[in-house]
């Protein structure tokens, strides 16, 4: 049985200047110990997915669908239920560590908290857990350090206290909202190998949400793209890269650098990405897609399954896009 | 009296007008303030106010002075307010014309709310903007005499000026503009330094254009979205001020007024049964504050469309 | 932490000593002195008063002997007008009243404001923002002298509730009317302060983390917003501090409370320069006095600030 499984999930802000569909009709599952990378540029609708499943969504926003934890709905549940489910059973970690830590309280006041709230733990006994989670996540001298404040730690291992806070109470599923996006090069490396090591160790399943396709290859198993709150295309990481089927799929993938190419420039999707003020006829790519035809203008393209492990949602066929 | 200090607060950071292009800025602006109702309901009233004060003396066949003998001593039965002795507004306890006396504390209170705002926005913001385009230690210093001014209880200060050097009001304009020009120099600083680090005064910089060229053609025209909006809300606290200091009679003199004066005078009388003395004058007032209230905070937000 | 009150000390004397030179020069130019009557006084008559009060001696030796006086002895010598009064005596007679209704005021404008910032920010877009919004515009346009007729009016003329002046010692029902008067507009600014820091807070991302932790919404509120939220409120009792001493002026002229600002006035108008002097420095000292707790209050909540 899924994990977590969400259908046709929609989530609307309203704004002053109108209604912003964020999110149109996504559904997908996540099983025990899966890990599940979504990929979209900013405004893809990818992290409001996830700020809808857990109910973490701005106060303009609403959600409709329908989202299933371990069987039972938990969409729009009330806050006192879902927060028996939150950091106990999904933990959520963020983009930016500078921000997402209270810069007013202690790191021991912050993270302790989550074992004496869910767990019932004296402070004391939590206080050892949380330098026990500390040391895991490779903090030196974390006895020490965790009186400390976050602006008193470098961003990478502020983001390593963010890893720490949401293992506590060992989730079932991590949910992770571009961990590295805010990081140094060379710490995102770092983050990203923790996060593998831990998820092996731990056996959590895991959302990876990133716009950096660079970073899923080597630590996700299954990956979701999506453009304009819709889903474009998800597969098994290994079909996605070497066989991409959808023409934004492609733009993506040849925008990541590499080394084996010769280009002396980065190819780039031409256009912006799209206004999600106005709603869509057709498909959201269609504006940018070099593959686009009359019909996509018209008429969006439905999410179909092409193989065991592969949908797609595309007017063109996967020969054509190719 | 500090009433604007909250709001000078969120204007030392607030986003106006930075980085936007000119124009569009301003259409834009200007669209958004019109469509806020309780922002051009201020300025509707603002207008009538302003031709009550310009054109109000011209309704009524009394001057500000004059004495209606005819009522003096029974104010309270005769003084009432009534269109058969052209009263309108009823007469103050010395049987002179309310209505002459509203018109002309209106002129005085909205003449030092804008000149005393007037003041203070110039050299707030020369004040400001020099400090935070120069940077370093003399933003340090400059700033830090504004902070030491900042706690010295001004009010007395300013009635200590108005005792000792007479009370005009030529000296109630100078001393409530020098004293008000404080906030607006921090506002001014804030914005400075931020619009300094925009890439477009950095760019101004790399290719050699002046110092006094880039403050005029950069970094005033961006700061001119802040200072109107403080500049709005500035009037209300002039007007305020100097309401204070005539309630307290250090104020204009007689036989004028001011929207203060009256009302001082107007709750002086207020036992004996005569409130139209205090609720004329204070209608004014009130409404007056409330209008410039709402087209500041209208104007604000529509040069600074950020949900508070 | 002591080093940091040790510099703003260092700042704060020096502020204080401006604030009394400046006051004295501008006294000692202004023209006409306190003896300057209706009648003149013959000549040796003047000559004795100002050898009496030192007022024949050149101006810094004036000044440095007066600043002697306050600092060494605490004393802000005789007064000009009240005979047989000093600046001590009048001090303590009026002092004790301003504090009273002060604290209180204060105490008032600051919970209620507060809390009606903090609701209004919780409840947005409720009826209690609407109302708490409504709350804070209306009283913005009602300061003290404004508020203090209103009131008078009210309780006093119409109900018959309330005494409409006096002390008698500080009963409470001669204390509300003035703390009312001196709070409200007060009170109305920081309730929007708070209202809107309390939104911007709401919205951070650490917030975000707290709820994503499974925090039930009290504990996030009180114990991750509740002091971020509060910071920039902190640095606005500064100001409204200063502003609260100036308006003590109305509530002493209209509710005949007897404290310091009806001397000030009075004293003013009779360029008493003694108790001038006197109350602007008192009040100075203790809005200096204000600001560096403030400023220690703002240092100890957030840890970002190194002393």
């Amino acid at each position: 049985m899924a994990l977590l499984e969400i259908k046709d999930l929609t989530v609307k802000f309203e704004t002053n200047d109108g209604i912003v569909s964020a999110v149109n009709g996504v559904s997908f599952n996540v099983r025990e110990g899966d890990t599940l990378a979504i990929v979209g540029e900013s405004g893809s609708g990818k992290s409001q997915t996830a700020f809808a499943a857990i109910g973490l969504l701005a106060r303009n926003g609403h959600a409709t669908g329908s989202v299933k934890w371990d069987g039972q709905e938990i969409l729009n549940l009330p806050e006192a239920k879902l927060n028996r489910i939150r950091a106990d059973e999904i933990a959520m970690i963020f983009q930016d560590p500078m921000t997402s830590l209270n810069p007013f309280l202690k790191v021991s006041d912050q993270m302790e908290e989550v074992l004496t709230l869910h767990r019932g733990m004296s402070r004391k006994q939590a206080r050892a857990e949380c330098v026990r989670m500390l040391d895991a996540v490779r903090i030196p001298d974390a006895a020490a350090r965790i009186t400390m404040y976050p602006h008193e730690f470098s961003g990478g291992m502020r983001q390593r206290i963010m890893i720490a806070m949401s293992l506590l109470c060992r989730p079932r599923l991590l949910i992770a909202d571009e961990p590295t996006t805010a990081l140094d090069v060379t710490v995102q490396a770092q983050i990203m190998d923790l996060l593998r090591d831990i998820q092996a160790e731990f056996n959590t399943a895991m959302i990876l949400i990133t716009h950096d396709l660079g970073i899923v290859a080597g630590s996700c198993e299954r990956t979701m793209v999506m453009y304009g709150g819709r889903i474009m295309e998800r597969g098994t990481t290994a079909e996605i890269f070497a066989n991409p089927t959808h023409p934004y799929t492609l733009g993506l993938l040849d925008a990541v650098p590499r080394l084996d190419r010769k280009e002396d420039t980065l190819p780039t999707i031409p256009g912006e990405p799209p206004d999600m003020l106005r709603g869509f006829r057709g498909c959201p790519f269609e504006p940018r897609c070099p593959k686009a035809i009359e019909r996509c203008k018209a008429e969006a393209p439905a999410l179909e399954r092409v193989s065991e492990t592969r949908v797609r949602a595309c007017h063109r066929s996967p020969e054509e896009v190719a | 009296m500090i009433l604007n200090r909250a709001k000078a607060k969120e204007l030392e950071t607030a986003q106006i007008g930075a980085e936007i292009e000119g124009r569009s800025l301003w259409a834009d602006a200007r669209i958004r303030f019109f469509r806020n109702k309780a922002a051009v309901g201020g300025l509707i009233i603002l207008i009538l106010v302003g031709l009550f004060a310009a054109f109000g003396q011209h309704m009524t066949p009394w001057s500000n002075e004059e004495v209606d003998w005819a009522v003096l001593g029974q104010v309270d039965t005769m003084g009432r307010p009534s269109f058969e002795s052209k009263h309108y507004f009823g007469t103050d306890d010395l049987g002179r014309d309310l209505f002459a006396r509203t018109v002309q504390g209106t002129q005085i209170s909205l003449m030092v709310g804008l000149i005393g705002a007037l003041i203070a926005v110039v050299v707030g913001t020369v004040y400001g903007a020099t400090a935070g385009y120069h940077g370093g230690r003399i933003d340090n210093v400059m700033m830090r005499i504004v902070d030491v001014m900042l706690s010295i209880p001004y009010m007395f200060v300013l009635i200590l000026l108005l005792v000792i050097f007479g009370r005009s009001v030529l000296m109630l304009f100078v001393g409530i503009g020098l004293i008000s020009w404080l906030d607006m120099a921090r506002i001014a600083r804030g914005q400075t330094l931020s619009i300094k680090n925009k890439e477009f005064v950095e760019a101004a910089h790399a290719i050699g254009v002046r110092p006094s060229t880039i403050i005029r053609r950069h970094i005033v025209p961006n700061l001119l979205g802040v200072v109107i909006v403080y500049a709005t809300l500035l009037v209300p606290t002039m007007i305020i001020f100097e309401s204070f200091i005539s309630f307290l009679g250090l104020g204009v003199q007689e036989p004028a007024t001011s929207w203060g004066a009256l009302i001082s005078e107007g709750a002086k009388q207020m036992q004996y049964g005569t409130l139209w003395m205090l609720l004329y004058p204070l209608f004014f007032f009130v409404i007056t504050l409330f209008a410039f209230f709402f087209v500041g905070d209208g104007l604000r937000d529509a040069l600074d469309p950020k949900d508070r | 932490m002591l080093s940091f009150i040790i510099r703003r000390l260092a700042v704060a004397i020096p502020t204080l000593l401006i604030l009394v030179v400046f006051s004295y020069v501008i006294m000692y130019a202004a023209p006409g002195g306190p003896f300057d009557m209706e009648r003149a006084l013959p000549q040796e008559v003047m000559d004795n008063l100002n050898a009496k009060y030192g007022l024949d001696k050149p101006l810094v030796v004036q000044m440095f002997n007066y600043v002697y006086n306050v600092v060494v002895h605490f004393d802000f010598g005789p007064s000009y007008m009240y005979k047989n009064q000093t600046v001590n005596d009048i001090i303590a007679q009026g002092f004790p009243v301003t504090l009273t209704y002060g604290f209180w005021s204060f105490v008032v404008a600051v919970v209620v404001g507060m809390s009606l910032g903090v609701m209004a920010a919780i409840y947005h877009n409720s009826w209690l923002d609407y109302l708490a919004v409504g709350i804070s515009i209306g009283a913005q346009v009602l300061p003290n002298f404004v508020m203090a007729p209103i009131l008078v009016l009210v309780f006093t003329l119409w109900l018959g509730w309330l005494p409409g002046g006096g002390w008698q010692g500080g009963q409470w029902q001669y204390v509300i009317m003035p703390v009312i008067a001196l709070s409200t507009s007060f009170m109305a600014s920081i309730a929007r302060l708070t209202r809107s820091s309390m939104l911007e807070v709401l919205n951070a991302n650490y917030i975000r983390t707290a709820r994503a932790k499974g925090l039930p919404m009290r504990r996030v509120i009180f114990r991750h917003a509740l002091k971020p939220a509060l910071l920039p409120v902190v640095s606005y009792l500064g100001p409204a501090f200063v502003a609260m001493i100036t308006g003590s002026v109305v509530v002493d002229m209209y509710f005949s409370t007897g404290g310091i600002g009806v001397f000030f006035v009075n004293s003013a108008l009779n360029r008493d320069y003694s108790v001038i002097m006197g109350i602007t420095i008192l009040t100075g000292a203790l809005t200096i006095l204000f600001n560096l707790v403030v400023d220690i209050l703002y240092a100890w909540i957030d840890p970002k600030i190194r002393y």
